[in-house]
């Protein structure tokens, strides 16, 4: 199987889970998997960070947390209310399998409503978030032994694997940035480089206050951010959205630091390593936007991975676009620690 | 009984394609009765009992499932299809699907939450903009994976969860199928028939020609039906209620059921201590339309398995219901075979 490396590490990433501000689970996961590169612990909002070598300081992020659905309450038939968590889409609730992680975790069916007591509505409405509820099978007393307000709900969907190394899969955004990360860390085994820090870091589908407080820990000398962003699909086909395996997205924003943006390029044309660029024109709405203005300011750049289906049960990646990443981090952080050396 | 609904649930067999299913059903029952397979795939059994009846009796269940069909690949190798039986376009956006013969993954996919508009917020999207991506990069490569006319089905396997609860693809009806099996593999007071029926979903097909080939006295639908007995619903509304047993239908929008037949079965169900309730409202349809007006008639019953999320991906019921819907099945055959 090409691309084997990755394929195994968003496996492995896309087997944890975690929802925004409930990660410990996901955290341990990959702290033992950045462990292996560097020391790794964990800070007191959940990030996830490593460091290793000494001076001039590059800072690689990607966050750990997934959207997903939270408890609020038990309802009297034993069936779980919900409120979002990030941006779950209500859309592709109905009729999903989700994990309730309670004291234990509790397998659940997203209800449906029967048609008979749809009424006049027409069959393709969407339901608001309120009449969710999901199915565990059990009655209230039995669900409040085990459930209670606050547990998160994740989708329980497979990893599957699809034609030409993609790979369909909740939690794809942003297991594929972790990913990325880690692959890049194993390309750059043995060499000398310059200090490196990682930070995977929590809470960035509800605004990012993981990467804040992890930044300004690392005081890094600049950062790259890795997240996804959206491909091409049917119904989402403006000029400005590349196609699934056209490689990495090289950022550029007015929020983005613009000479490393172009040296990011140049590289990739250099080196022969599939991308495409991204421009936006502002903010970019990943963890770069906090990077950038943590302590006295953070030099940052973004790398995006294209996904399909993005915030759904079935976010689909194409595992070159992550290798490549990787591929483009690794060269770049080699060549700035000649730079800096 | 549990293990062979759990392998029922998880083959493939869309309306038209039952094949697998039928195939499945045949190693199990084989040296148990007799039986043949009709021109349209229907599985005929006869099951040889301790008496000779008075009344033929046949029972009844489908072993299609609802799904979908490949009609088309676009110009970027996505892949259009049309739904084969009721499949609501809510339960099937976002989800895993298994195409074809060589069991080709893909998904259901949707514009990402981010990039819609206001309206697309509130509704989903038409049936004829829905597709199928199985990662292919080109209508070739898709070609070379996926025919046209091929079936697709629900990757969902089976779960067992919570107070009793199962979860599958497809119990709608190999609920009924497992139940036909379990009791072919048991004594029977009488002799007895068994249809294993193809084409429900799209109109009660299969069930149509059997019930001439078998030309009974009484036939027993053994089916699922929606129980809605789910957050927030009360009463009637909920039309079943898992775990109170078999639901015996009064009347459908397929049939009018035989009044004496339905109180009898009630009756059996009450004096053998077998859970079972009515159906409380006159909604869906199953192969006891097609039975009933067959030749010069046949005075129908139908026993279902009450369900809830009845033709999605993770339709779920509760085992014991399906252990009461034997049960009943069973007595009933001795009841009217005198």
């Amino acid at each position: 199987m090409e691309y084997g490396e990755v394929r195994e590490l968003l496996y492995e990433l896309c087997a944890l889970k975690g929802t925004s501000g409930n990660e410990k689970a996901v955290a341990e996961g990959i702290c033992g998997m950045l462990g292996k590169y560097m020391d790794a612990r964990t800070d007191r909002l959940g990030n996830v960070t490593g460091t290793k070598g000494d001076g001039y300081s590059i800072l690689l992020d990607a966050h750990i947390d997934q959207i997903g659905l939270a408890v609020t309450a038990v309802d009297d038939d034993g069936f779980v209310k919900v409120a979002r968590v990030g941006g779950a889409d209500c859309r592709v609730l109905t009729a999903a399998q989700v994990t309730v992680h309670g004291r234990e975790d509790v397998f659940g069916v997203v209800t449906s409503t029967p048609p008979h007591l749809k009424g006049d509505d027409s069959e393709n409405k969407v339901r608001k978030f309120d009449d969710i509820t999901i199915d565990t099978g059990m009655t209230k007393e039995q669900a409040d032994k085990i459930i209670s307000p606050g547990d998160r709900i994740t989708f329980n969907a497979p990893f599957d694997t699809l034609a030409g190394n993609r790979i369909a899969s909740p939690s794809v955004d942003d297991r594929a940035g972790v990913a990325a990360i880690l692959r890049c860390l194993q390309l750059l085994e043995g060499r000398k480089t310059c200090r490196i820090d990682v930070m995977f870091s929590a809470q960035e589908e509800t605004g990012g206050s993981g990467a804040k407080v992890g930044a300004f820990n690392s005081q890094a000398d600049e950062a790259i951010a890795c997240d996804v962003s959206f491909a091409k699909a049917p119904g989402v086909n403006a000029e400005k959205y590349v196609a699934l395996g056209s490689g990495t997205m090289v950022g550029y924003a007015p929020s983005l630091d613009y000479n490393i943006s172009r040296r990011l390029t140049a590289i990739a044309v250099e080196k022969n390593i599939p991308h495409t660029e991204e421009v936006m024109g502002g903010r970019t709405g990943t963890n770069g936007d906090d990077i950038q203005v943590s302590g006295r300011g953070i030099r940052t750049a973004l790398l995006s991975i294209p996904i399909r289906n993005m915030h759904t049960a079935v976010e689909v990646v194409d595992l070159a676009d992550i290798e490549n990443t990787a591929r483009l981090m690794a060269e770049y952080i080699i060549e700035r620690s000649a730079e800096n050396a | 009984m549990l293990e062979i609904l759990k392998d029922l649930c998880n083959l493939p067999g869309i309306s038209g394609r039952e094949d697998k299913v039928r195939d499945y059903i045949i190693s199990k029952i084989d040296g148990y009765c007799e039986y043949e397979t009709d021109p349209l795939g229907n599985l005929i059994a006869f099951k040889k009992g301790a008496k000779t009846p008075k009344n033929k009796i046949m029972l009844d269940a489908h072993t299609d499932e609802v799904g979908m069909i490949v009609t088309g690949i676009d110009s970027d190798g996505f892949i259009k299809f049309t739904n084969v039986g009721g499949v609501e376009t809510a339960v099937i956006i976002g989800r895993n699907v298994r195409i074809g013969e060589k069991n080709i993954p893909g998904v259901l996919g949707i514009k990402p939450i981010h990039l819609i508009e206001k309206d697309e917020e509130q509704t989903l999207p038409k049936k004829d903009d829905l597709y199928i991506d199985i990662g292919a990069k080109s209508k070739e490569e898709a070609l070379s994976l996926v025919s046209l006319g091929e079936e697709i089905h629900f990757e969902s396997e089976f779960i067992e969860f919570g107070d009793g609860f199962i979860k599958s693809k497809a119990i709608d009806d190999r609920a009924g199928c497992a139940v036909m099996i379990d009791l072919i593999r048991s004594e029977l007071e009488y002799d007895c028939w068994f249809s294993f029926s193809v084409q429900e979903e799209i109109g009660t097909r299969g069930a149509a020609v059997s019930a001439f080939t078998v030309n009974p006295d009484y036939a027993i639908v053994l089916e699922t039906t929606t129980a809605a007995d789910i957050s927030g619903v009360k009463g009637e509304e909920r039309v079943c209620v898992c775990g109170n047993g078999g639901a015996i239908s009064f009347m459908d929008r397929a049939t009018v059921y035989d009044i004496d037949l339905y109180r009898k079965a009630l009756d059996v169900a009450r004096n053998n201590n077998i859970k079972a309730q009515t159906k409380t409202r006159v909604a869906g349809g199953n192969d006891a339309g097609a039975i009933h007006k067959s030749r010069g008639g046949v005075k129908v019953l139908t026993i279902s398995v009450p369900t809830r999320y009845l033709h999605s991906p993770c339709c779920v019921c509760k085992y014991e219901d399906i252990e009461s819907v034997r049960d009943l099945a069973k007595a009933m055959i001795t009841e009217l075979a005198q």
